[in-house]
């Protein structure tokens, strides 16, 4: 699956948008990775993402917290930690450290292409392979609009409906609640926990602006 | 998924959370599911927080047929085959240590139904019965191969072909020097599918550290995005081959 890869915007907006997922694989270097997956999440706590979640135990935004994904990690054969970041600073930090602590676990990151190629380069990594997003083809005209569009492929498994954001936009729009509000709740259907919620909120305030386009 | 109609109170507070669509309310106050829309993704009972507990998710949603709509739309649903959750393979994320895609080869993913408008299982089986027909073979750690009646011709079990789900990807390696054929024939299967697909394309980094399909992609008009998802090669073992 490809859930971060999709994601839609400017480049001005995607520069503040990186999804980190770290990822053993089934059947060859799962047994035993429980606990390095733990010492990741504990890199990630440090480091302060924008959401983090998991499979077990919903995401952050939805009541559970860093130390219940962490906890909770051992439920699953196969673990697997996915976040996001603002905040290009704190993805140099984390995989600096991950890098440090050698754990043997596949990592990658959805980001600027140029921007996740510089930060390899400036902690010494040599990337192994890229997924590239040849964008949507078919029944486009079907889609919502861009706007909308920005936001929902932020949960790539497509949980996150159109219908939600316009009622999100208009209880803020009748001052029911503040976009951080409604980014917030946005947030909750994406169990991953990579629904960027700074990037959410920034866009929900452009629409209010500037409405839909 | 359905609403226990003798408990529900019409709030509608579930309406907005589905992503299909397929809550329904028939005024004045019948709020219902429609069967044939619902993918079965379990989002309106993980996150609507219905105060009368009027959602109920019956336990035919994990047998045949329902069991398609399941699998293939709630990531939190883990296929018993493949261990994995969600509706594909790990593809590039641990391409560094499954090597999947090796040097010389593209890995290429149609996601069916993605973003928003989901798919049926009939508009998967007319592209999968196209690449079959170009002596495509899917990958078989993809749910969806379990779905496969005959490879040969691409098609799928008949029970499974009415099933709507959120998205099911179609996902395959080929030689890098097929790549031109096969976004030809996809750019054609892009005209005949009744819904959208969103285009996924795996490469190794030449030793150089280059993309090696730019300058294909760029040769046939195809725009690829700013944005991808990069494997930074820090699984172990490592498989350079």
């Amino acid at each position: 699956m490809t859930h971060s890869l999709h994601r839609r915007g400017s480049i001005e907006s995607l520069k503040k948008d990186y999804v980190l997922l770290f990822t053993p694989a089934a059947n060859i270097n799962h047994e035993g990775s429980h606990d390095k997956l733990r010492e990741i999440v504990d890199i990630i706590a440090e480091a302060g993402p924008t959401n983090i979640g998991s499979y077990e135990v919903r995401n952050i935004y939805d009541g559970s917290t860093i130390e219940d994904i962490r906890a909770n990690l051992s439920k699953a054969k196969v673990p697997r930690v996915r976040c996001c970041f603002s905040d290009r600073e704190k993805v140099l930090r984390v995989l600096k450290k991950v890098k440090e602590r050698d754990f043997g676990i596949s990592v990658t990151v959805s980001g600027l292409i140029d921007e996740v190629l510089a930060m390899a380069r400036e902690i010494g990594l040599k990337p192994h392979s890229i997924n590239l997003s040849l964008g949507v083809w078919g029944r486009t005209e079907r889609l919502p609009s861009e706007t909308i569009m920005e936001i929902v492929t932020m949960c790539g498994h497509g949980m996150l409906a159109a219908s939600l954001v316009k009622e999100q936009v208009e209880l803020v729009r009748r001052g029911k609640k503040t976009a951080r509000q409604a980014a917030e709740e946005l947030a909750r259907p994406c169990t991953c926990g990579i629904v960027n919620v700074d990037r959410a909120e920034g866009i929900l305030t452009r629409y209010l602006k500037e409405g839909e386009k | 998924m359905y609403i226990n109609e003798d408990l529900c109170i019409a709030c509608r507070s579930c309406v907005p959370y589905c992503p299909v669509g397929a809550i329904r309310v028939e005024e004045p106050d019948r709020v219902y599911i429609d069967q044939e829309h619902c993918t079965e993704c379990g989002t309106c009972l993980r996150m609507a927080r219905c105060p009368s507990d009027a959602l109920v998710e019956p336990a035919e949603v994990y047998q045949e047929p329902r069991s398609v709509r399941k699998f293939f739309s709630d990531p939190m649903a883990t296929h018993k085959e493949t261990l994995l959750p969600g509706r594909g393979t790990e593809e590039v994320k641990t391409n560094d240590v499954t090597a999947r895609v090796k040097r010389g080869q593209v890995g290429i993913a149609i996601e069916m139904g993605r973003p928003v408008l989901g798919t049926t299982m009939a508009e998967v089986e007319k592209v999968i019965k196209r690449l079959a027909a170009l002596g495509i073979r899917l990958e078989k750690n993809n749910p969806l191969s379990y779905l496969v009646d005959d490879p040969e011709t691409g098609t799928l079990k008949p029970w499974a072909k009415k099933e709507r789900v959120i998205s099911c990807i179609i996902e395959f390696s080929v030689p890098a020097e097929r790549l031109r054929e096969l976004l030809t024939a996809i750019r054609e299967l892009a005209e005949e599918v009744d819904t959208v697909f969103s285009l996924d394309l795996i490469t190794r980094f030449d030793e150089e550290g280059n993309i090696p399909v730019i300058p294909i992609l760029e040769e046939m008009g195809i725009h690829y995005r700013p944005n991808a998802k990069i494997n930074l090669g820090l699984g172990r073992p490592l498989r350079e081959e």
